[in-house]
């Protein structure tokens, strides 16, 4: 009896998931297509796999703060040297070798991000219920999002095996150039999307279009680039349908509630606090680039350089120290820093002519820190020697939106500060560039001035003491007031008087010594003026700078400075200057090697061999 | 009660049987009452023990295939009317061999029982049947379960140590914490973990069984003895038959009392305050950075002289006593503010330790541990009855770590008439065992050897003092951590039993019929609270509250046919089959924002920010048909053979699998050409094969692709918004629905011997095992995403050993008897073969990231160590030059540095591939956690009433990676606390000799960047487990107080260890963070553990 029933009393179905044909309709494709925007944050996937697969949410932080901005010499690693020194410090140090673990990751997860497109338009094209514009929106999407994901891996990694929708053997080969696959992506989605969306986390035409250019510019296509560009400016919009243009405050592209504005082509949305108790969906990638000993938590890496400090210093008009005959004068003076100044000994900021962006991009002593008073400098700095006396900025969130912003439920902080991956300022200076590189300077010039504009026409826009006023001690407006303050140190106090905001750094409050004055800085930023771009390189040196000044901190550096090919000049002087300073890069040289990043050995490994007994992945020339 | 009644209902009719079962258990106690009036013919006498001589209380007395009986008193004596004086009395207790005595109309029968043991006759339960241990054809280890008992950790998995030969187990100090326990080498990837049968019911899990209830313990090790449990027996098979009530009405209570003391001292080797800021000096001037250019926070603390001066403050950093910084009357702090944006306000004054705070020894403490355990048990020719009930306290002696437990049994067990018998086993518990997670960085222990000495526990002001105070790195303040876990509470409950009915269809055929399983739930609850203290603070406070609960049942009908054919031909054949059914769910949620932290408050519907629920399932079953066979001739050649065949639901389209094994035996000592050899008193060789099955390492989903939604990893904020995501789907899952058993095939060759007439007695086997298609989930290739990989049977491994046993017994001199056993286990474990294309897999990076410190590779053993070998120091640049000149050489101009980061004072690795440089490629094994032998020694000694016994046990051979001195012997690992290694015995150009690297201010490929042979060392220890000395009260004595036996003891365990290993504790286990599925492949890596500690105990046991 027990035997004629044991084969149903066997079956033990699945629980909790589904299998594929649940999906194959409208709903379950549009639920599929989430979830291949799911993959941007790739941070959120950290323990997707179980046994060898997991990785850090650093590792593959969508930011490419590793990969971009720490290898591209704005940044350093931070924190102490050890602190997950053995697979980043030989990025920085151009000394990394393929069986780093966390190329492996970026790798993967990068590729999960292919692989959920993929099943979208697998899916889509199972489904009958949806109509053929639906079907092409749908599958548009997920050929943008597919492209971007290659577009990503293409840059890091340049030979990269292509995985499409109709490949069932993943074991592919990284023996064709890809950049043809990705074009074709990006050219579908813009053909197929509308310019309006319903949602603004989705990608649109002009997103698509905006890839899609910025491909060419990595190709070297500048005449393809130039017209898909003038197409973009003259009619492009976000994906609400909002015209694009600069924000007129720079800093609302880096804050949540000010996001997804005008100037957003591309951002990957992030939550704070979406009931998962979790911070996955919340930029976990950049949980580690908090200030350290402050009241965000954790962890003082994602350091920005004495040399990209220094680039934000202007001449008398407004102009920054670069030419093409002197591709380095921005270093002969040092932006004065705190790097051996004690947190209680007096210390007065620069005070020479300095872009006001800079103080959107980088945290220093003495300037309001956002909204969270002065930065206290090597206080909140975890070891100056190793990673010099900066902070990042740009992913930092307000403390008056600290209920809104952050995510306190784990042991690093997370926020909703979306990643920008593409906004309308990249877009007019790679357009600037394609003219440049077309010959077309006077126009080039223009666009350049276009995106210094809105620092040069919003000076409401500059840091200055007020920002301290909603959480200092007091606002008042005497020196005697002040002292009869009922202060500690650490207290800071805005006087409307001197119009500048004092610190009590230590001791008695009624001692004027005690306290340390923080003027405004004194921010010059002017035009080009005609005539001001000299040659073609002339005018490709300054674009590139001005690229360095408006997207430092947003992921960019290493890869623009391989595409333009100015990394070998550029990282070796980096690796000089610094080097005299700060520790972690001392001695280390860039070789052309490491313009791309080499293939994870154990993707080479896993992926086997060809029919000939040779790796069916190839690795990159040099490693 | 009411609870017990609840979960019953979880299963149909289990209400009726639990009540049915516990009438009966009323019924049995009027049993020994009946009297036997119509009996005419009265027999009484004596019954004593063969060898000692002493009075045997409690056998039971039949008249042969009658149910007229009796058993004897205190004092051995007996007395029994019976129908006639030609009848024949059987004397049969439990250990000793029973014997038929014709009556012969004699008023007065004394008699002497043999013990079992050394006749061999003991009987002993194997596979659905039992057998006489000396016809035991399968290798099985019977544990002596009154030596392993005897050591007082209260779980049964710890005490197995030692105890029986094949079994490695490898323990902590922790109460509570799953010992690592695996028989004859390894067996997969995945679960190691034994299938345990208890009282004829399978389950994984032995955690909360009471050891006072245990009446006999066998290790089944080889295919033969352990196919007949197929898909579940790889692992080998422990059974455990728990005790049954005879005699007339015994009561016993065991009890005893002692302390835990943890290892004082200096355990890591941690510098004075001073010491601290020496070595920082020198190691900002061995890397050329003048004081000035120093971190400011350093300076902050120690000024900027030549010399570091201590500070009186750490916070206000480096504040002299008398600075106004330090006026208590600034100090501020709400230990339990809600607003992360408050603890900008904070102004903490913290003291500097100047003595420096010996963390170790602020986190543990002497701990208490009592356990208790009485017994109610009696039977008669009805049937018999066994009441238990054992409590233990066992405090741990790192703080608000312990374990409690509750536990109750009923065993019973009717002759409901001369052919049927119907019994129960039930065991309910209840466990608290709140445990803190070890051999990590970040666990209370961790933080003991990296928070820094001149850190106080508390501030001026008695809260908490830690790393807030700047330039002192980043761990937290470790007392504070496991304070901050105190109100954590977690209770495990289960039931787990059977019933079971038995009738002799006829004089050689029974049928048996028995239902168990077990109903299991677990709480746990955590408040979660936000620190101020620390560099890194914890900014939210919140609670987690997890429920974890299922059932499972294991329903197995047997029929056994036994028959003597011809005189000489014994017959046994069991036929039977199984059915098993596991359910289990996992149901928790989080909150945060509480009003009040107050643990009688905080509940998951108190607190007022964001929630979190969580739920999970899952159910497997298997279905069985098995049957073995046992034929002897003329007790000298025997032969047994089982088949099983298995079906789980985990597998699509191989869901059956024949599990076959077969042994013989031959005792030559039966030969007439062996009758002569007097000392000889039985000698056995015995040979098996076979096959066993391992189901357990593979999801019960892993036939099937799946997607799912998933909040953290899918979902996306399509919208916009900051505060909510919209639902997305991914592929979750990559199906393998050809995925089968993982097949162990094992052949065994073993001897047993019995000399000098019961005086010494041998075991030992030798054994191959060869896994195939062992389940693995190869690495896909990251061009198809993360999915997860699906296991396939593609890996390999070849296991071969020795084990064996000696006991030796006998009298000395006089009244000194003697008791020695020992036993000896020996493997060496390989892996043939991972997958295609998969030579290896990395485990276990810690702070190297992607430099794993674990490489389980074809050809070596499993959780191998893998790293840069070390050839000694650069001892001048002259030597760097020359090594990368000859590097330049070698490579024909391509390679200008024979190693990356070479510098003076730093490691020299070894050339591994003879290429002239360092690379990847010349990282090499570096040893393996996998000892050569492990050996545990009884010796038990009486004189009179005295009683003494002792247990040493010892591993040799085997290497740990002391992760530790990651921490403590590398300035630049983080600014933690360092060792006195660090500063004294590291390079220098005056000390060549050193044990460090030089101390600097960088991390280097050279230096502590990656894995290499610095941390590998000798793990070899031999440890003296238990030394008991008792005192039983003579009977004469006590006896006028109605008690019938006392005795007193006292007890020393863990007394010493003998090790070269400089870490705290040689006994390293796996490594918990990989969870249990990565663990078996990755251990013997030390960051700290829990350790053994040495306990003074003292105890009693009585008897009424």
């Amino acid at each position: 009896m027990i035997v004629v029933s044991c084969k149903n009393y066997l079956d033990a179905p699945p629980q909790g998931s589904l299998s594929s044909p649940v999906l194959q309709n409208n709903k379950g494709v549009k639920a599929l297509l989430v979830g291949a925007y799911g993959a941007l944050d790739a941070s959120g996937q950290y323990n997707a796999n179980d046994i060898t697969g997991s990785y850090s949410p650093w590792e593959v932080s969508p930011d490419n703060w590793i990969y971009g901005d720490v290898a591209g010499g704005t940044f350093h690693k931070g924190s102490d040297p050890g602190d997950q020194g053995t697979a980043i410090n030989p990025i920085a140090r151009m000394t990394v070798n393929p069986q780093n673990g966390f190329l492996d990751a970026k790798w993967r997860a990068d590729f999960e991000g292919v692989s959920r497109s993929n099943q979208v338009i697998t899916t889509a094209n199972q489904t009958s219920d949806l109509s053929s514009q639906q079907k092409n929106e749908m599958i548009g999407e997920a050929r943008f999002l597919r492209g971007y994901y290659y577009f990503d891996l293409k840059k890091m990694f340049d030979k990269v095996p292509w995985i499409s929708d109709s490949t069932t053997n993943y074991q592919q080969p990284n023996n064709k150039d890809i950049w043809p696959n990705i074009e074709a992506d990006f050219k579908f989605a813009m053909d197929n999307l509308p310019g309006t969306q319903s949602d603004i986390g989705q990608a649109n035409k002009w997103a698509a279009a905006a890839f899609l250019a910025k491909s060419y510019m990595f190709e070297k296509k500048f005449q393809e680039a130039d017209a898909l560009y003038d197409e973009i400016r003259q009619n492009g919009t976000n994906s609400l349908g909002v015209k694009y243009q600069l924000t007129p405050n720079f800093e609302d592209n880096f804050r949540s509630t000010t996001q997804n504005n005008s100037e957003q082509v591309f951002e990957i949305q992030q939550v704070a606090n979406d009931g998962t108790s979790t911070i996955a969906n919340a930029r976990m990638g950049d949980m580690l680039n908090f200030p350290y000993n402050s009241p965000f938590g954790c962890c003082g890496f994602y350091q920005p350089t004495l040399d990209l400090v220094n680039s934000y210093r202007t001449d008398g008009n407004g102009l920054p120290y670069i030419s093409e005959s002197n591709k380095f004068a921005y270093d002969d003076t040092m932006v004065t820093n705190d790097q051996n100044v004690a947190p209680d000994a007096q210390f007065t900021p620069y005070q020479g002519h300095l872009d006001p962006r800079l103080d959107w991009t980088v945290g220093r002593r003495g300037i309001p820190y956002l909204d969270w008073g002065p930065f206290p400098g090597t206080k909140w700095v975890r070891n100056t020697a190793n990673g010099g006396p900066y902070v990042a900025k740009k992913i930092i969130y307000w403390r008056s939106l600290e209920s809104v912003e952050a995510d306190h439920s784990t042991w690093a902080p997370g926020t909703a500060i979306n990643v920008v991956v593409i906004r309308y300022a990249d877009v007019l200076l790679m357009a600037a560039e394609a003219k440049a590189q077309l010959g077309n300077l006077d126009e080039a010039r223009q666009l350049v001035n276009q995106v210094r504009d809105r620092m040069i026409n919003n000076p409401q826009n500059w840091v200055n003491y007020k920002y301290n006023e909603a959480y200092a001690l007091k606002t008042v407006d005497s020196q005697a007031a002040m002292l009869a303050l009922d202060a500690i140190a650490g207290d800071y106090v805005v006087r409307t008087d001197t119009k500048s905001t004092w610190v009590l750094l230590k001791g008695d409050p009624s001692n004027i010594n005690n306290w340390n004055e923080y003027k405004d800085p004194n921010y010059k930023i002017g035009e080009y003026p005609p005539g001001s771009f000299t040659s073609k390189q002339d005018a490709l040196t300054k674009i590139y700078f001005e690229r360095k000044l408006e997207l430092a901190g947003e992921g960019h550096t290493f890869f623009d400075l391989v595409r333009t090919g100015q990394a070998n000049e550029q990282l070796n002087h980096y690796f000089q200057y610094e080097g005299q300073y700060v520790s972690d890069i001392k001695g280390a040289k860039f070789t052309d090697t490491y313009q791309y990043y080499p293939i994870p050995q154990n993707q080479i490994d896993i992926m086997g061999k060809d029919a000939n007994g040779k790796p069916i992945l190839t690795q990159n020339p040099g490693y | 009660m009411k609870k017990i009644l609840q979960l019953w209902s979880f299963s149909e009719n289990s209400y009726a049987k639990w009540i049915f079962s516990l009438s009966c258990c009323l019924l049995i106690l009027s049993i020994n009452s009946m009297a036997y009036s119509q009996n005419t013919f009265q027999v009484s006498g004596t019954i004593t023990d063969a060898t000692t001589g002493e009075a045997l209380p409690g056998v039971n007395i039949i008249v042969h295939r009658m149910t007229i009986g009796t058993a004897s008193d205190a004092n051995g004596h007996y007395s029994l009317n019976i129908p006639s004086p030609t009848d024949t009395l059987v004397f049969s207790f439990v250990g000793y061999t029973r014997i038929l005595v014709p009556v012969e109309g004699r008023h007065t029968i004394n008699v002497k029982l043999v013990s079992s043991t050394i006749t061999g006759q003991q009987m002993v339960v194997i596979g659905y049947s039992t057998q006489k241990k000396k016809d035991l054809t399968g290798s099985v280890a019977v544990v002596n379960t009154q030596n392993m008992i005897a050591q007082p950790v209260g779980e049964v998995t710890k005490q197995l140590q030692g105890q029986a030969s094949g079994v490695t187990v490898v323990s902590s100090g922790q109460p509570g914490e799953a010992p690592q326990v695996h028989i004859r080498g390894f067996n997969t990837f995945g679960n190691n973990t034994p299938l345990y049968v208890i009282d004829g019911v399978p389950t994984q899990n032995i955690s909360d069984l009471n050891p006072g209830d245990i009446e006999s313990m066998q290790v089944l090790k080889d295919a033969s003895s352990s196919s007949i449990y197929g898909a579940r027996a790889s692992n080998g098979v422990i059974i455990i038959t728990t005790k049954k009530g005879r005699g007339k009405i015994n009561v016993s209570y065991d009890s005893y009392w002692g302390m835990q003391y943890p290892k004082s001292g200096n355990v890591w080797h941690i510098l004075s305050p001073q010491g601290m800021a020496d070595l920082a000096w020198q190691a900002y001037a061995n890397s050329g950075i003048a004081v000035a250019d120093m971190p400011p926070a350093l300076l902050s603390q120690y000024g900027s002289g030549s010399k570091p001066v201590l500070p009186d403050y750490i916070k206000p950093a480096g504040a002299k006593k008398g600075d106004p910084s330090v006026n208590p009357s600034l100090y501020y702090v709400d230990p339990n503010y809600t607003d992360p944006a408050q603890l900008n306000g904070f102004y903490q004054i913290m003291p500097a330790n100047k003595s420096g705070t010996n963390w170790y020894s602020e986190i543990t403490k002497p701990a208490p541990e009592y356990n208790s355990n009485m017994t109610v048990s009696g039977g008669g020719n009805l049937g018999n009855y066994l009441f238990s009930l054992n409590y233990m306290n066992r405090q741990g002696t790192l703080i608000y770590t312990y374990l409690k437990r509750y536990a109750i049994r009923a065993n019973t067990n009717f002759n409901v008439s001369d052919n049927i018998r119907i019994g129960e086993n039930l065991e309910y518990s209840t466990t608290n065992n709140p445990q803190s997670s070890v051999l990590n960085e970040g666990s209370a222990i961790g933080f003991s050897y990296r928070e820094q000495p001149i850190v106080p526990v508390y501030d001026i002001k008695g809260n908490f003092a830690g790393t807030q105070a700047p330039g002192l790195g980043n761990p937290q303040n470790p007392y504070a951590y496991i304070y901050r876990s105190r109100n954590n509470k977690g209770s495990a409950n289960r039931l787990f039993g059977n019933m079971f009915a038995e009738v002799d269809v006829t004089k050689n055929l029974t049928v048996r019929t028995s239902f168990g399983g077990e109903i299991f739930s677990n709480d746990y609850r955590q408040f979660n609270y936000p620190t101020y203290e620390n560099a890194e603070n914890t900014l939210s406070n919140s609670y987690a509250e997890q429920h974890y609960a299922g059932h499972n049942y294991t329903w197995t009908n047997t029929a056994t046919f036994q028959k003597t054919f011809l005189r000489n031909h014994d017959v046994k054949v069991v036929l039977g089959t199984e059915a098993y059914d596991n359910n289990y769910n996992n149901l928790g949620g989080t909150t945060q924002d509480y009003f009040s932290f107050n643990p009688n408050f905080t509940s998951l519907t108190t607190g007022s920010g964001t929630t979190t629920n969580f739920s999970s399932r899952g159910e497997d079953k298997l279905f069985s048909l098995f049957g073995r066979v046992d034929y002897n001739y003329r007790d000298t050649y025997l032969l047994s053979a089982t088949l099983r065949r298995d079906g789980s639901s985990k597998f699509v389209n191989n869901r059956y699998g024949f599990f076959p094994a077969g042994s013989i035996g031959w005792r030559i000592s039966n030969e007439n050409f062996m009758k002569n050899i007097t000392w000889l008193t039985d000698l056995k060789l015995r040979a098996g094969y076979g096959v066993m099955g391992n189901q357990l390492n593979v999801d019960p989903n892993n036939g099937y692709s799946l997607y799912a939604g998933n909040k953290m990893m899918a979902n996306y904020a399509l919208t916009g918004s900051n505060q909510s995501t919209v639902t997305g789907f991914q592929q979750t899952r990559y199906g393998n629905p050809d995925a089968k058993w993982e097949k162990d095939v094992n052949a065994d060759f073993g001897i047993d011997a019995t000399i000098f007439n019961g005086h010494l007695m041998l075991t030992g086997d030798y054994y191959i095992k060869d896994i195939r298609d062992l389940l693995y989930n190869p690495q896909l290739p990251g061009t198809a995403g993360l999915a997860s990989a699906p296991y396939v049977n593609v890996g390999s491994m070849r296991n071969r050993g020795f084990d064996g046993s000696i006991e030796g017994r006998g009298t000395l001199t006089g009244k000194l008897k003697y008791d020695a056993t020992l036993t000896f286990t020996t493997y060496t474990n390989k892996i043939i073969k991972i997958a295609n294309n998969v030579n290896y897999f990395d485990q276990d990076g810690r702070r190297f990231n992607s430099g794993a410190i674990i490489r389980n590779a074809v050809g070596h053993p499993m959780s191998s160590f893998y790293g840069y070998k070390i050839a000694g120091f650069w001892n001048s640049q002259q030597e760097i030059n020359n090594a990368d000149a000859a590097a330049l050489k070698a490579s024909n101009g391509d390679v200008s540095v024979y190693e990356q980061d070479e510098g003076v004072g730093r490691f020299k690795y070894v050339d591994t591939n003879g290429d002239g440089h360092i690379t990847p490629a010349d990282r090499q094994f570096l040893g393996s956690p996998n000892p050569k032998y492990t050996y545990g020694f009884n010796l038990g000694l009486n004189y009179k009433n005295w009683d003494f016994s002792m247990f040493i046990y010892g591993v040799q051979g085997n290497k740990i990676w002391n992760q530790v001195k990651w921490w403590t012997d590398y300035y630049v690992s983080f600014q933690g606390a360092k060792s006195t290694t660090a500063l004294n015995d590291s390079w220098t150009p005056q000390n060549h000799n050193a044990t460090a690297p030089i101390q600097e201010a960088g991390s280097y490929f050279s230096t502590n960047q990656v894995p290499n042979s610095y941390y590998v060392e000798n793990g070899s220890y031999l440890r003296a487990k238990n030394i008991q000395i008792g005192y039983t009260i003579p009977s004469n004595v006590v006896g006028q107080f109605g008690v019938s036996s006392l005795r007193f003891y006292v007890q020393a365990a863990n007394l010493f260890t003998i090790t070269k290993y400089s870490g705290l504790d040689p006994e390293v286990g796996f490594n918990q963070g990989a969870g249990n599925s990565g663990s078996y492949t990755d251990f013997g890596v030390d960051e700290g553990s829990y350790a053994t500690p040495k306990e003074i105990i003292i105890g009693v046991n009585l008897k009424f």
